[in-house]
């Protein structure tokens, strides 16, 4: 009886192991249908540098900040801003972060940082 | 003494097999993995729609294609730009309420429609697509010595009417072309289910695929240009091309490979000896 407990026991541990390392590293759960709000960080930047793309084509702020709200974030200028900065502090591509500049400064949102990006975009 | 130790192995494979329900019952279930880092292809088809949209007005402002359809391939589409398509039209069908959706479904028919797709939106007439010459900011952003290549620079002012004097370290050099991609290899096969199409590979020098690769097939009179990616169940470094019967055709990278020996659209045999067209396959690898 021991024998038979011992064994079943040691089955147990071993397939436990074996089914965790199934579920949690070859084989975890992959999410489908997530929102916007569950994106990787360096796609809701770029996402970000996407809406600020199209706020220098159609100057429509309005539209700009209901995209952005799609990520759910508390404050969109503040994000504006955030993101902005970090593009600048990374050396980010200078195209991008121009627009970015532009759409921060819309948004009341322009820092001493961001000068320099916006003389750029004034013509 | 010693048969008390031994092992009862039918034990073992219950004890195994119960084990491994549990373990996984426990990852899967009762606590799988926290959702985060999510890509562009997990997003629901409201949030893929949005991210659509964004690819298009990035598109409308900057034109890089390439860019644009490297953003696409994170979709991970079976046809990103007829999916444009069919959201442009399912947005427009859903009536589009403020000038924002205005906007982007514009900006999205003019990218899909840059590739030859066609979708009710734009079939509607409702759309005006006239302010497609875009690139508003890289015109106004002012001298930036550091974005412009400067083989393009000093070859401008060379044929110029400027005395001879000018530009001596520039005129003896020639422009260098500087590929960074070659191609391996341009097998020919035959096929009837694959009558005359150019497949197109793009490799990394030991193993992997390039995607978002523009790649130019020109041809007497006319030429077109897609990316590798785009059929992403046969290679992110793949791409093809039909070709139509006895026309004759130049791949290359452009800008970045060689262009490749004509490639002709003859006849040929296939193996169940059925007449047909011969087909390519053009490899290119990285250097």
């Amino acid at each position: 009886m021991t024998r038979l407990l011992l064994s079943l026991a040691i089955g147990l541990i071993l397939g436990m192991a074996l089914g965790l390392g199934i579920g949690y590293g070859l084989f975890p759960v992959e999410y489908i249908n997530s929102p916007l709000t569950l994106l990787a960080e360096s796609y809701r930047d770029d996402y970000t540098v996407m809406i600020a793309s199209g706020y220098a084509v159609d100057r429509d702020l309005t539209g700009a900040v209901e995209r952005l709200r799609a990520l759910e974030v508390s404050n969109v200028p503040a994000y504006v801003q955030v993101v902005t900065e970090r593009y600048i502090s990374q050396g980010r591509n200078y195209a991008d972060i121009v627009r970015l500049v532009a759409l921060a400064e819309a948004m009341g949102r322009l820092t001493p940082l961001m000068e320099s990006y916006r003389s750029a975009v004034s013509p | 003494m010693a048969n008390r130790l031994r092992i009862s192995w039918v034990a073992l494979l219950l004890g195994l097999i119960a084990g491994l329900a549990l373990g996984l019952v426990y990852a899967w279930v009762l606590a799988p993995v926290v959702e985060y880092n999510t890509l562009p292809y997990q997003l629901d088809p409201t949030a893929r729609a949005q991210y659509l949209a964004a690819i298009s007005l990035a598109y409308r402002a900057d034109s890089d294609l390439g860019r644009a359809v490297e953003r696409l391939i994170a979709l991970r589409l079976p046809d990103p730009f007829q999916a444009l398509a069919d959201t442009a039209c399912g947005m427009f069908q859903d009536g589009f309420q403020s000038a924002a959706e205005r906007n982007a479904i514009e900006a999205m028919i003019v990218l899909y429609r840059s590739q030859g797709r066609s979708g009710c939106a734009d079939q509607s007439g409702i759309f005006t697509l006239n302010q497609s010459t875009p690139t508003p900011l890289p015109t106004a952003i002012p001298s930036t010595p550091t974005l412009t290549p400067p083989a393009t620079k000093t070859s401008t002012p060379a044929p110029g009417v400027t005395p001879p004097t000018a530009v001596p370290l520039h005129t003896p050099t020639t422009p260098p072309q500087q590929n960074e991609y070659t191609i391996v290899n341009i097998p020919t096969f035959c096929s009837t289910a694959a009558p005359g199409v150019i497949e197109v590979y793009v490799q990394l020098p030991g193993s992997g695929e390039v995607p978002g690769v523009e790649i130019r097939v020109s041809w007497d009179g006319g030429e077109d240009h897609f990316f590798t990616g785009l059929k992403p169940e046969r290679g992110l470094g793949y791409a093809d091309f039909q070709m139509e019967a006895n026309r004759t055709y130049i791949v290359e990278l452009p800008g970045r490979s060689p262009r490749s020996t004509p490639l002709t659209a003859g006849p040929c045999t296939a193996e169940d000896g059925q007449r047909s067209t011969i087909s390519y396959r053009v490899i290119f690898r990285r250097l």
